[in-house]
């Protein structure tokens, strides 16, 4: 699939292409979400395939999280349609998740077989076992006793990402990931990425980082309403970025491509 | 010279104080993380209303406080949802109401007098039926602890995670709050209203200085909130002081020598301010 | 009928809660959005030690509980600095260890704390110029605090890092907001009462907080939300004569319940919402604004206690009205003067005291409602007088429950005769006929009160009760009181283990039979008590407080022949009981 998807970059062709319908994991046609009653994002029509690397690229503030946050249902949906017809899985920004929490790596891991146990059951040996097995597919077996809060942002990524695999939910929904890794971890986390989509699972990943967006196979742009989507190559060009970004955009002369200017913050109150 | 718990009136003491701390050392580990400290505090004063409404219709107190209790949890709950309303607030509103409206209730000239001094005990005056009445509600609660203990777990750690499991947010916290009232009920018995926060927070604050797991710590938070029970109980006889303040004053010790009696081994910690 | 504004108490108490309005509904906003509603609340109650402290040792009750806020303010900086965590649970524990110290105080140190119950909950009558300038005080500090640092206060609530970064993540800032909040909450405790400080400074400015999006002006509606609440709460309060902290409480949770119910509700269904609750409050206030009228035309006289109600209203018998301020079954010592008590005092010639500081209280009710009326103090007039406790909340030179002495209860009967006939000598006649009747049935009582304790040997008389109420009694009929269950003290004391040990083997040892609850006190310790040592709890006695109409001890005449007999059954164990005849 993640071949599939790149050749298809290579190719420029359309994006629509004859594919099974089982092979869509979720899909958005039209979509308004927001909430209570506001609109956060609107008019967001996109379709994540198994095996594809899907970057939601867009200013602090655009509704990356909004749409993430769409499909996990915490976001109320105003108009238009969304269909998620896989499990799914969210790896949080590190903030969001408590590091003074009393788990270890493991038991982190553990809970994601919570998905496929009776409310009554509790997770057993082969929950666990399950559980290693993941911690080992993200390199932190070594580190599974150790306590989730005591990781290094990375390692609590890949941890996220372990749970993400036990629950084996076919839809990854990463929210800035890479945010405050430094090179080498990100580079794990990359390949990490990469492997994971040639697993069959689609895979989303929030970022306002305009090169990590190019990396991946389909891009979203986003700022409050939906700008492009298609593969990086083809809509990252300069009056998507200029639509996504609101003017903060610069031709970076050395490198021949596009920069963008460090992001405003737009704070909400 | 005999020992203190030779006696009785002592031993059943010991016995409730060690039902107490029970339910509320495994508790009051969830209540911290669940961020229901200031819940454990107040809810005892939600229960008023419940009481009197019990008092004039002329059924148990004991019911009609269990009701109340468990009203007033699950409107912190909605409460809580409300949008711009945190927690604390959801308690604040929640309790205050209750509260003002037990006193206009016990107003009514049907109303016994000193109606919250007849549920509100002594950890000395327990009862067999106090007894009863604590050792199946701590039963109660250290079974469903048993049972929800992974999707607590889930739940406290990553509330958006717990969505994926299908495990509901809203249903957890209407778990534990429901099980902090029922904590609730048998702590009112037993120290009464005023220092029943102390042995929902002193056990499960203690041990969270001494363990960074959840089970170990649950453990750790129970047999601190026995042996402080004991301590407790024996500071009031040796020393002639008040019991429930005496098993408080212990629990405080316990805190302090706890938090300040090791080196700093928590490496970062977030503070969560809104 | 009589507008609630135009009594002076009423008066002061709107002007405190008008000042109050102002730091309850700025600091309210911080205190929403800085998540430090635990905090407001629990450094009230943690005044609790200061003012037992400030009972105990005899200065001013706010100062003690400013002091003990203080204390616990800096208690939990101190600790969450050490151990920066989770706030709540510091706070919590802060929280406990002053309670501790705060019970532990009350009951073994002062064994006092009667001005603590008043505390805990307010009263209108408590209010002077001096919590009037405190409220004041913390009006102009939170305003000039808030134009100082709010914008500091903002960016450190909003984004704690950066504040960091900016300047305004120093220590100070924080200290100063919670230094606020901990002055402003002592200034209305005694308005609205620690347990719900909550009603004016969170629920308002949570309310507030669902209808505005704007520091600015969700500071403004906070204030003036405050002070509409408060203004109608006072209002009904003094209506439906309940406690002024209760009402509002109320009042302010239901108007936040139909705010939130309103915000969740559909545009259109919110106007029919919105004018459902106008018509219910309107019906509620005019079911609760009809007055008891007065009667007419009679001597109106006010009895503080039960008994002496009784004893007026046989004496004065239809020519006179007697309004009495304590109900059965309420306890004197922890009896918090309503609106009413006040507005009847206003129309009243004669007020008929206990005296001995049990209704120490009656003085400001006659002061405040602005009454003539004559004060007779009949423990002053009776002639057997018991030494009091030295020290503590019940501390006086006698001991004030000489009514169960009845040869007192003679006395009192021919004072109130003697002050009945001076205010109204056309009826002269009829109280002395009234007096000399019921006089008669006071001796038959004592006589026959002393025929049944002789039926008793005199070392099987051996009395336990939980209040020590019973001095008169005892002595009168010569029981010996072997010691009481609970010493007498407020509700937030409780017995150390010692004690009850101590009681449970004096009983054993002296052979006791039986232990007392006393009727208008839990009677659970008692009970266990009881149970341990074989001795029987199953007869109550009436202390300090007659009972309900249909009860056994609806008069005073019934009262003690109850007592009497309650006590014959237990010390003989059942096998004797006590009827007395003539007092029918």
């Amino acid at each position: 699939m993640n071949r599939a998807a790149a050749s298809h970059e290579v190719d420029g062709g359309p994006l629509i292409r004859a594919t099974s319908d089982r092979d869509v994991l979720a899909e958005a046609a039209g979509l308004t979400v927001g909430y209570g009653g506001v609109a956060a994002i609107e008019n967001v029509s996109f379709r994540v395939r198994r095996g594809e690397r899907i970057a939601l690229l867009g200013p602090n503030g655009g509704g990356k999280t909004t749409l993430l946050r769409s499909i996990t249902g915490e976001a109320d949906r105003i108009s238009g349609s969304l269909r998620v017809s896989a499990s799914w899985a969210t790896v949080p920004q590190t903030e969001r998740s408590r590091l003074d929490y009393p788990v270890s790596a493991l038991d982190v891991a553990v809970m994601g077989s919570l998905a496929s146990l009776p409310w009554w059951r509790q997770p057993g040996r082969r929950e666990r076992a399950a559980a290693l097995q993941a911690l080992e597919r993200v390199g932190m077996v070594k580190l599974a006793g150790a306590t989730f809060g005591e990781l290094s942002a990375g390692q609590r990524q890949r941890v996220l990402i372990a749970r993400g695999l036990v629950q084996d939910a076919g839809l990854l929904l990463l929210d800035e990931p890479f945010t405050g890794l430094d090179a080498s971890s990100s580079d794990r986390l990359e390949t990490l990425i990469g492997a994971l989509a040639t697993e069959e699972r689609g895979i989303l990943i929030a970022t306002h980082d305009l090169e990590q967006a190019r990396r991946w196979d389909l891009v979203v742009c986003l700022n409050r309403r939906q700008i492009a989507f298609g593969p990086p190559g083809e809509v990252l060009n300069l009056a998507v970025l200029e639509a996504t970004y609101g003017g903060a955009i610069v031709a970076i002369p050395d490198s021949g491509g596009l920069g963008i200017l460090p992001p405003h913050h737009h704070h909400q109150s | 010279m005999i020992g203190p718990f030779s006696d009785p009136v002592m031993q059943r003491a010991l016995v409730e104080a060690t039902l107490v701390g029970v339910c509320g050392g495994a508790l009051g580990c969830w209540v911290i993380f669940y961020g229901l400290s200031y819940a454990s505090e107040s809810l005892a004063h939600g229960l008023f209303p419940g009481l009197v409404a019990a008092a004039l219709l002329g059924l148990p107190l004991v019911l009609g406080a269990g009701v109340g209790l468990v009203a007033a949890a699950l409107a912190v709950a909605v409460a809580s949802r409300v949008p711009g309303v945190g927690r604390n607030v959801a308690v604040a509103v929640v309790v205050t109401s209750l509260f003002g409206l037990g006193v206009l209730l016990a107003l009514s000239p049907a109303s016994p007098p000193g109606i919250q001094a007849l549920l509100f005990g002594d950890v000395l005056g327990a009862n067999d039926a106090d007894l009863a009445l604590s050792g199946a509600l701590a039963l109660g609660i250290v079974g469903a602890l048993w049972l929800l203990h992974g999707r607590l777990l889930a739940v406290g750690f990553d509330r958006d995670f717990a969505r994926s499991l299908g495990v509901s947010a809203a249903a957890a916290d209407a778990a534990v709050l429901t099980l902090l009232a029922g904590a609730i009920l048998v702590g009112v018995q037993g120290m009464g209203n005023l220092l029943v926060v102390a042995v929902l927070i002193g056990p499960a604050a203690t041990a969270r200085q001494l363990s960074s797991r959840m089970a170990p710590m649950m453990l750790l938070s129970v047999a601190v909130a026995a042996l402080a029970g004991a301590a407790g109980l024996c500071l009031s006889y040796y020393a002639g002081t008040a019991a429930g303040a005496s098993i408080a004053a212990a629990l405080v010790a316990a805190y302090l020598a706890a938090a300040f009696g090791r080196r700093s081994r928590l490496p970062i910690t977030v503070e969560e301010v809104p | 009928m009589l507008d609630p504004f135009q009594l002076p108490f009423v008066q002061r108490g709107l002007l405190e809660l008008l000042i109050l309005s102002i730091p309850a509904g700025l600091l309210g906003t911080w205190i929403v959005l800085r998540g430090l509603a635990f905090f407001s609340h629990a450094v009230g109650t943690a005044a609790f030690p200061g003012l037992v402290l400030a009972d105990g040792l005899g200065f001013a009750a706010p100062l003690g509980a400013f002091g003990a806020a203080v204390a616990f303010s800096a208690g939990t900086a101190v600790v969450a600095r050490r151990r920066p965590g989770d706030q709540d649970s510091l706070t919590a524990m802060v929280l406990v260890g002053c309670l501790a110290i705060g019970v532990i105080l009350a009951s073994d140190v002062f064994r006092s704390g009667s001005n603590v119950e008043t505390l805990l909950f307010g009263s209108l009558l408590l209010i002077d110029g001096r919590d009037i300038a405190l409220a004041a005080a913390a009006a102009a500090a939170s305003l000039g605090a808030a134009v100082l640092f709010g914008r500091r206060w903002l960016a450190a609530g909003f984004d704690p890092t950066a504040a960091k970064s900016v300047g305004a993540g120093a220590p100070y800032l924080q200290i100063a907001l919670l230094g606020l909040i901990a002055l402003a909450t002592t200034a209305a405790l005694s308005v609205i009462g620690a347990l719900l400080v909550a009603a004016l400074f969170v629920v308002p400015s949570a309310t507030a907080r669902l209808w505005t999006s704007r520091m600015l002006s969700w500071q403004i509606s906070s204030v003036v939300l405050v002070a509409v609440e408060g203004t109608a709460g006072l209002w009904l309060s003094v209506k439906t004569n309940a406690p002024p902290g209760a009402t509002i409480a109320t009042l302010s949770g239901a108007v936040f319940a139909l705010a939130a119910a309103a915000r969740a509700m559909p545009r259109p269904g919110r106007r029919t919402c919105l004018s459902a609750a106008v018509a219910a409050v309107a019906f509620l206030v005019a079911g609760c604004s009809s007055v008891a009228s007065n009667d007419s035309g009679k001597l109106q006289v006010v009895a503080t206690t039960t008994q002496i109600g009784d004893f007026v209203r046989e004496v004065g018998g239809n020519a006179v009205a007697v309004d009495q301020i304590l109900q059965p079954n309420t306890d004197p010592h922890e009896y918090e003067p309503r609106p009413s008590d006040i507005e009847g005092a206003a129309g009243a010639k004669l007020v008929f005291a206990n005296g001995d500081d049990l209704d120490a209280w009656i003085d400001q009710v006659v002061s405040e409602s602005g009454s003539e009326a004559r004060i007779v103090d009949l423990g002053a007039a009776v002639p057997v007088k018991l030494p009091g406790e030295s020290s503590g909340a019940e501390a006086s030179r006698y001991d004030a429950h000489w009514w169960h002495d009845p040869r007192n209860a003679e006395a009192a009967v021919e004072e109130i005769r003697r002050a009945l006939i001076e205010a109204e000598p056309s009826n002269a006649a009829e109280f002395r006929r009234n007096a000399d009747a019921y006089l008669g049935k006071l001796r038959a009582l004592d006589r026959g009160i002393a025929k049944c304790m002789d039926s008793v040997p005199a070392t099987q008389r051996k009395l336990v009760t939980d209040h020590d109420a019973f001095g008169y009694f005892a002595k009168r009929y010569g029981i010996t009181v072997v010691g009481a269950v609970i010493p007498s003290q407020t509700t937030q004391a409780q017995p150390s283990a010692k004690d009850v040990s101590d009681l449970v083997n004096l009983i054993e040892r002296e052979g006791v039979t039986a232990v007392f609850p006393e009727s208008s006190v839990s009677p659970k310790l008692a009970e266990t008590i009881a149970h341990e040592t074989g001795a029987s709890s199953d007869h109550t006695l009436y202390g300090d407080t007659l009972g309900s109409k249909d009860s056994s001890g609806a008069t005073y005449l019934q009262m003690e022949a109850a007592n009497a007999d309650a006590m014959v059954q237990g010390f003989s164990g059942g096998k004797r009981s006590c009827s007395i005849h003539g007092i029918g």
